[in-house]
């Protein structure tokens, strides 16, 4: 049984139902989420990384009742957005990698190390020290993948990842997030080809789940959506 | 971009932040406190290339930083020299800039991480009218490192409307532009949230 399942879960804003009695359990190692603008893809990311909460329903990540232990969610689930510039906080690349680690108050030997082996990890060893607003817009989304996974994250939320990104650096993001490792991956894309390189797949649609299931039988079935 | 921390291993980056604070902080102080004449407004310039050439910073950075402010100086000055003459204009627009250049050489050659932790230290008495110095700490850290963000949306916005053909107008340029910063707002505030802070 799966240890983060969504039962029933509906967000309204305003008048607006955003997500409509959505119940799903993540079950694959990595799970895309797909669907058109508007459909709900990223209310529900947000949802699972606990920065929206579920107007009904439940709603449990990793076991975890977001509403009741964020601090607990957040020490073992990571997020990462689409827009990289949104996602630094420190002027250079290896304080902002290390500001991830300012929660768990490490010794700074112990952090300094973490960081160093997240840099070597994600090519950026060799700019930690240039200004982080200074780097190209692949460089500055690998940085926001090594301070998501410094923290070494059981579950990698990730809404559109590569949605800034040329298709070289796209590919390079998609190979660190898909890589295996002790992680699990939620994400929402439009990159169909991105969304078949994972376990299973999520259609998306006015706010409900339409389908689950593998990634090839659901991406046919939203394509096939897209024709009519 | 003025005040962004620059990598080096001069004499400023070298030594730790704590005193580096008192010493430049005195300076500025020193400086402040002078008379108005021709005298100071050249001990304030030779105090802003001393600190500069020999501190490692190198006297291109000092003239990126007098350029960074130079319409700030332009309206010292010329407002002082209608109301107070000629040696008052020129001996406060030298202090001025010497203020705020020496200001700068903290944030120029102190690691954001290590100005925190010192930021963090100094705002401890702020503890007792509960004020959580190091939340206080990170805010100051954070506004630092939003200046080029929102200097790059403004860039945006201003080319968007060249583009468009668009006329030159504050109005026309500050409403998205607003939009645009506190959309970056809302996603910084995820991001810090999503870091656990």
């Amino acid at each position: 049984m799966s240890d983060t399942v969504l039962a029933g879960v509906g967000v309204q804003r305003g008048e607006t139902a955003v997500l409509r009695d959505v119940t799903l359990a993540i079950t694959g190692r990595t799970t895309a989420v797909i669907g058109e603008n508007g459909s709900g893809k990223s209310t529900l990311i947000r949802i699972l990384g606990g920065l929206t909460s579920a107007s009904t329903g439940t709603v449990r990540v990793l076991g975890l009742d977001p509403a009741r232990d964020i601090r607990g969610l957040r020490r073992r689930v990571a997020v990462v957005f689409s827009n990289p510039d949104a996602q630094i906080v420190m002027p250079t690349v290896e304080e902002d990698v290390a500001f991830s680690l300012r929660p768990d108050r490490l010794p700074p030997a112990e952090r300094d190390r973490r960081v160093a082996q997240a840099l070597t990890r994600f090519g950026l060893a060799g700019i930690a020290r240039r200004p982080s607003h200074e780097l190209s817009g692949g460089q500055k989304q690998l940085l926001a993948l090594c301070g998501a996974f410094v923290r070494e994250p059981e579950l990698v939320i990730a809404d559109e990842p590569t949605a800034y990104l040329d298709a070289r650096n796209a590919r390079q993001v998609a190979d660190h997030l898909l890589a295996p490792g002790t992680h699990r991956l939620v994400m929402a894309t439009h990159d169909l080809a991105l969304a078949a390189r994972c376990e299973s797949a999520v259609l998306m649609h006015d706010g409900q789940v339409a389908t689950v299931g593998r990634p090839a039988e659901v991406i046919a079935r939203y394509e096939a959506s897209l024709r009519c | 971009m003025l005040m962004l921390y620059v990598p080096g291993d001069g004499l400023w980056h070298r030594m730790p932040a704590a005193p580096k604070l008192v010493l430049l902080l005195a300076a500025v102080l020193g400086i402040s406190l002078l008379p108005a004449t021709w005298a100071t407004a050249a001990a304030s310039a030779a105090a802003l290339v001393l600190a500069y050439a020999l501190g490692g910073l190198g006297l291109r950075e000092l003239w990126r930083q007098i350029l960074a402010i130079r319409w700030l100086l332009a309206l010292v000055l010329l407002s002082q020299l209608v109301l107070l003459g000629p040696e008052d204009a020129v001996a406060n627009t030298a202090r001025a800039a010497a203020a705020i250049a020496l200001s700068a050489i903290v944030s120029l050659t102190t690691p954001t991480g290590v100005l925190l932790a010192a930021l963090e230290h100094a705002l401890r008495p702020l503890a007792l009218i509960r004020i959580d110095p190091e939340r206080a700490a990170l805010v100051l850290a954070v506004a630092m490192n939003a200046i080029p963000v929102l200097g790059k949306l403004a860039r945006d916005v201003r080319e968007a409307q060249r583009a468009r053909g668009g006329p030159a107008s504050l109005r026309l340029f500050a409403v998205p532009f607003l939009v645009a910063a506190l959309k970056y707002a809302d996603e910084l505030g995820d991001a810090l949230a999503a870091r656990g802070v």
